[in-house]
């Protein structure tokens, strides 16, 4: 996995390098001395450009910080991450933002909307604040692909959680960034909202060639992914391709009964 | 207990929150304080005055007032055989005559009035020991002889003077000079008046015209008799009832009620402006408690949950209302009596001395000021309190997120609507209104309903306004403006309550600005329409003091004049042939009157009323009295005798200049009144002869230079005059406001700074997907600048609204055109966006602060 194939990507910008994001050496710790933690340890780790990537972990197995690291909303203490050939590491703010706002999609496990504006307004929000004009045709399509039509007028409080989060899939998708961060982007939802969320980022990875990387503690969620990291310990212990949710679910069991024996 | 507690915490734990609303009741607690610690310090120093220069009882001609310098400009006198003839009465251990006079002017050889000019008077005295009581000789020694002047020592200090400079001094009697012989220290405060003495002789004969007169009897009291016997006895010994006798106690008390009535309009005017203050302070402490109640809806859910009931959740919210009160009125009243000392400096500065050692805090000033803050504040968070009781124990189960107001309801509107038209109402019959008094009590229903409905209506209005507006200003903003709109739309009720704060004192300076630009424009229509004059004399301000004759001839001398008219009031009871009797001012001019200024008459011609023992009256009196052209009208002259006076001309009511006078030609009027008793002209107007105007105008101002207590002014410098004057008048009403707009400003600054926090997730998401600081702040900047255009429509709008309305009332008075400011009105306009802009300054930078990650995990 860490050949660097120059594979054309689908619906092709072409001459792009086949790793979207890659982190080296890198570490976050937090306080200093006795106080000391440290929630990455010293991570290696390629998201391959068009795959559904998933992170998986216990609790304070520092997935979350290392998706917050590789998505620019956290600043590291060592190591560097690039998005595709932009080292991300030492940029400041304002370069930031703007890598987050014209290159990266985020979806969090709650409040992902803003309630004053409606369903449409949310999904093109990325867009306006850069003031661009969103691409017509591909906006339709996202959002014909989440299945919002009906409901673009609507403000969140009048959407169920399931909705709001394909709003959320949706306001990702429409600015065709590089990669979409997902951080538990169904944590919060029933099984049924969940699976069509997940049925979502799946189609538009197959469909429209979109790479996204996920955060979740969920085998069922992370059986959708082309790949799978476990991370425990800030370290990243093990990967695997194209799971079954019982296959992750083992490899989770197995991972607990290794913590709790060691 | 456990209430107290969670309150008390409250209060602690969210003390940041809570600052702005403290300054608030600070401030509004500040300036009551200060008003009363003020005025209090100013009666404590007239009184410490009063007392220690009045006599036992002092003797003085009847009708003489020395707080009101006599009109004539020659004091009354008495003469110097009663001194030894009071001396005989019981009781009376020492009389001795004094010589005091107001109606003086003091320059210096550069022709510079020594006087005060805030309006505290010039008093020129004749030297006795007795003075000693109060003033001890600083330097050099008293006056001696007639080329002699002491002078005080704060007016030395103000002008530079020092021993052996020339003062001119300038009375009726005429004008003289002396060289200073020493300089005196009050061992009391004074708070501005300009002192000089004389010896005796000359005080008598330069002030008085003549020796063996004096102004006053001063009578010291032998021990063991009281102030009140000896006055009794004096009376007796000197024709009971024909002078007037005052007791220490009774001269301190009428120069008190003087003195105090002029305080006491203005502690209620700056009251009056403390309670605009308190009024907005209201609307950010309402609002501080909302958003406070709001953001806890989740804990006071949970507080409900366990067991708490409404009362014990609505008192732990009014408890903290209550510790913020006592905070702020604390804080409050240590400002205010600071506010006051610093309020004494300013004055000193202005040429009013008042001393600290005199600094009176009553012990109600505290009291007052801190129930007021405790009691506002306490109302204020009352219906949050009440939302707060009223919280469900399921909100501590919801997922609270940012919460918003229920659409305004009905009732609302419906209620804001009928006050609103109701006040529209009261305000288009005081419009209408063709009494004075009825119109006044209708501008003030229709202002206080109007008020009071646009605050009711004001989050309805918000919707549709700040639409309007946001599509004006913040279009080119694009999907930043779009957001910051949407912000500001989110909770109509804060928008609402935030923009009526500031609506509050912009009304009134709206109000204000048009009253005060009508009355400049109608005075300039008026003066413009009726007067023919060019050249007006009248005091230079400060002091009120006449026109002595030797100014008045040094008008008449000036070159290329065609005549220069005195005007005069004097004051007369006139009896009518019906019968009936009424004291009226008479307007005693010369017979070139009628080119000066252009009446319009109703019968017989203006000239014809200064023909010998004629008169010309007013529409009004004529018709109440019956009175027409040919009518006898006995005419009993104060200080002269009767005249039987014909009245050969009636004027018409139209236009408001001379609007009712009586006319009597200065000829009549010397007939009957004594020279002596005459009083002297309060203005002169002028006439120059054709082409000769520019001329004539810069030579009588060489000419009154000698006379600096008066100044000629030709009609545009007079117009300019008047302009000023009013414009100085608003701008001190503007300061005053300023409190009330400062207290709108903080509630601007408040909603912005707890909406952030109440906003972070959103604010925290809106980072992640690429908001970039810069864009954040200016997203806070505009929805503040939004807010405050709000309050500044309506608060302009309605303030127009009452100022029209003002306008046609007064227009009874001779307020007939409406000007409105348009420049001032725009200026507001445009100076509340900058407003919003700096309200916003520091809630946008801690908006742009706040770590992205942080916001998006806070709960």
């Amino acid at each position: 996995m860490t050949t660097a194939v120059t594979i054309p990507r689908h619906g092709g910008t072409g001459g792009r390098t086949a790793v979207a994001a890659r982190a080296r050496q890198v570490v976050k710790a937090y306080g200093t001395g006795e106080t000391r933690v440290v929630a990455l340890d010293h991570v290696d780790v390629d998201i391959m450009r068009g795959q559904f990537t998933a992170i998986m972990g216990p609790s304070g197995s520092g997935k979350s910080t290392l998706m917050h690291c590789l998505a620019g909303l956290d600043t590291v203490t060592g190591g560097q991450i690039h998005i595709d050939d932009t080292e991300i590491t030492g940029l400041k703010d304002k370069k930031l933002t703007q890598l987050r706002r014209d290159r990266i999609g985020f979806i969090f496990q709650a409040f992902n909307l803003l309630p004053t504006l409606n369903a449409l307004e949310n999904i093109t929000l990325p867009m306006d604040i850069a003031g661009r004009r969103p691409d017509r045709e591909w906006l339709d399509r996202v959002v014909e692909t989440v299945g919002l039509a009906g409901r673009l007028k609507h403000r969140p409080t009048q959407l169920s959680g399931g909705q709001q989060q394909r709003v959320a899939v949706a306001r990702a998708l429409a600015a065709r960034p590089e990669i979409i961060f997902g951080d538990e982007p169904t944590g919060n939802l029933d099984s049924r909202a969940g699976a069509e969320v997940l049925g979502f980022l799946r189609r538009s990875v197959d469909e429209l060639g979109q790479t996204i990387v996920m955060v979740t503690h969920d085998p069922v969620a992370a059986s959708y992914a082309d790949r799978v990291l476990y991370l425990a310990d800030g370290r990243i212990v093990d990967e695997m391709f194209n799971p079954t949710a019982d296959q992750v679910l083992d490899r989770m069991k197995d991972f607990d009964a290794r913590g709790r024996t060691s | 207990m456990t209430v107290l507690k969670t309150s008390m915490r409250n209060f602690l734990a969210h003390k940041g929150r809570m600052a702005l609303s403290a300054i608030a009741v600070l401030l509004s607690v500040a300036f009551v304080c200060g008003t009363l610690v003020f005025t209090d310090t100013m009666n404590t120093t007239f009184d410490k005055l009063f007392a220690s220069t009045a006599a036992d009882v002092t003797v003085s001609p009847k009708g003489s007032d020395p707080g009101d310098p006599s009109k004539t400009g020659r004091p009354e006198t008495l003469p110097a055989a009663l001194v030894a003839k009071a001396a005989g009465a019981q009781g009376v251990e020492q009389a001795a005559g004094s010589v005091v006079s107001t109606s003086v002017t003091v320059v210096n050889a550069g022709n510079e009035n020594m006087g005060s000019s805030t309006g505290a008077p010039t008093i020129a005295v004749g030297w006795s020991d007795r003075e000693l009581k109060t003033m001890a000789i600083a330097s050099g020694h008293a006056p001696r002889g007639p080329t002699e002047v002491m002078v005080d020592a704060d007016t030395a200090g103000k002008h530079h003077l020092k021993i052996g400079d020339e003062l001119r001094t300038i009375a009726v009697t005429g004008d003289f000079r002396a060289r200073i012989s020493g300089i005196a220290d009050f061992k009391v405060t004074n708070p501005g008046a300009t002192i000089v003495y004389f010896d005796m002789p000359t005080a008598q004969r330069e002030l008085l015209g003549t020796t063996g007169v004096f102004t006053n009897i001063d009578i010291t009291a032998k021990p063991g008799f009281t102030d009140d016997q000896v006055k009794r006895n004096v009376d007796t010994a000197l024709g009971a009832g024909t002078l007037k006798l005052q007791t220490a106690k009774e001269a301190a008390d009428s120069g008190r009620e003087d003195i105090g009535a002029f305080l006491d309009v203005m502690k209620y005017a700056m009251l009056g402006f403390a309670g605009i203050a308190f009024l907005v302070g209201i609307f950010l402490i309402f609002n501080t408690f909302s958003m406070l109640v709001a953001q806890r809806t989740r804990e006071i859910g949970l507080m409900r949950a366990i067991g708490a009931d409404r009362k014990q959740v609505n008192r732990s919210v009014l408890v903290e209302a209550f510790l913020l009160g006592v905070v702020g009125s604390l804080l409050g009243v240590g400002a205010g009596v600071g506010l006051a000392v610093g309020l004494m400096k300013l004055m000193g500065q202005m040429g009013m001395n008042l001393s600290t050692d005199d600094l009176t805090v009553l012990w109600t000033t505290p009291v007052v000021g801190i129930v007021l803050g405790v009691v506002v504040t306490v109302v204020s968070a009352y219906i949050p309190a009440r939302r707060a009781g009223k919280v469900s124990p399921m909100a501590a189960l919801r997922d609270a997120g940012t919460p918003a107001d229920r659409k305004a309801g009905w009732l609302r509107g419906g209620l804001g609507a009928v006050l609103t038209a109701a006040g529209g109402g009261a305000l288009l019959l005081a419009g209408q209104a063709d009494k004075a008094a009825e119109g006044s009590l209708w501008l003030g229903l229709g202002i206080v309903l109007s008020l009071i409905g646009f605050i009711v209506i004001g989050p309805l209005l918000a919707g549709a306004v700040v639409k309007v507006l946001s599509g004006v200003v913040l279009r080119p903003f694009g999907a930043v403006g779009r957001l910051a709109e949407r912000n500001a739309l989110r909770n109509p009720r804060r928008t609402g309550a935030t923009g009526a704060a500031l609506m509050i004192g912009l009304a009134l300076v709206a109000c204000l600005s048009v009253v005060g630009s009508s009355m400049v424009a109608s005075a300039t229509a008026e003066l413009d329409r009726s007067v023919g004059a060019d050249f007006i004399v009248q005091p230079a301000g400060g002091a009120p003091v006449p026109l002595v004759p030797q100014a008045q001839q040094a008008v008449q001398k000036t070159a290329g004049l065609d005549h220069v008219t005195a005007y005069r009031i004097v004051e007369a009871k006139l009896t009518t042939p019906d019968g009936r009797t009424s004291g009226e001012s008479l307007s005693v001019t010369d017979p070139t009157y009628p080119q000066d200024v252009r009446r319009k008459m109703v019968a017989g011609e203006h000239a014809a009323a200064y023909g010998k023992d004629a008169m010309a009256v007013g529409e009004g009196f004529a018709k109440e009295h019956g009175v027409k052209v040919g009518s006898p009208v006995k005419v009993a002259f104060q200080d002269g005798r009767t005249a039987s006076l014909k009245v050969t001309a009636i004027t018409s009511d139209e236009g408001s200049l001379d609007k009712g006078a009586i006319y009597v030609s200065t000829a009549t009027a010397r007939q009957y009144v004594p020279a002596d008793k005459l009083p002297a002209p309060f203005m002169l107007l002028a006439k120059a002869e054709d082409g000769r105007a520019d001329a004539a105008y810069a030579e009588m101002k060489t000419a009154l230079a000698k006379y600096p207590q008066y100044k000629a002014l030709n009609q545009a410098d007079y117009k300019q005059t008047l302009k000023d004057q009013v414009g100085q008048l608003l701008n001190m009403v503007y300061g005053l406001l300023a409190l009330a707009i400062i207290v709108a400003v903080l509630g601007v600054v408040n909603t912005l700074a707890l909406s952030v926090v109440e906003r972070t997730r959103e604010i925290g998401l809106m980072r992640a997907i690429g908001l970039s600081r810069r864009q954040l702040r200016r997203m806070i900047r505009l929805e503040s600048v939004v807010i405050a255009l709000f309050g500044a429509l309506l608060g302009l709008g309605l303030g127009m609204g009452w100022g029209a309305t003002a306008q046609k009332l007064l227009a009874l008075e001779g307020l007939n055109v409406l000007e409105i400011p348009w420049g001032t009105i725009l200026t507001v306009f445009v100076g509340s966006a900058f407003v919003g802009l700096f309200a916003a300054l520091v809630p946008a930078f801690r908006a742009g602060r706040m770590n992205v990650l942080n916001a998006i995990a806070s709960e």
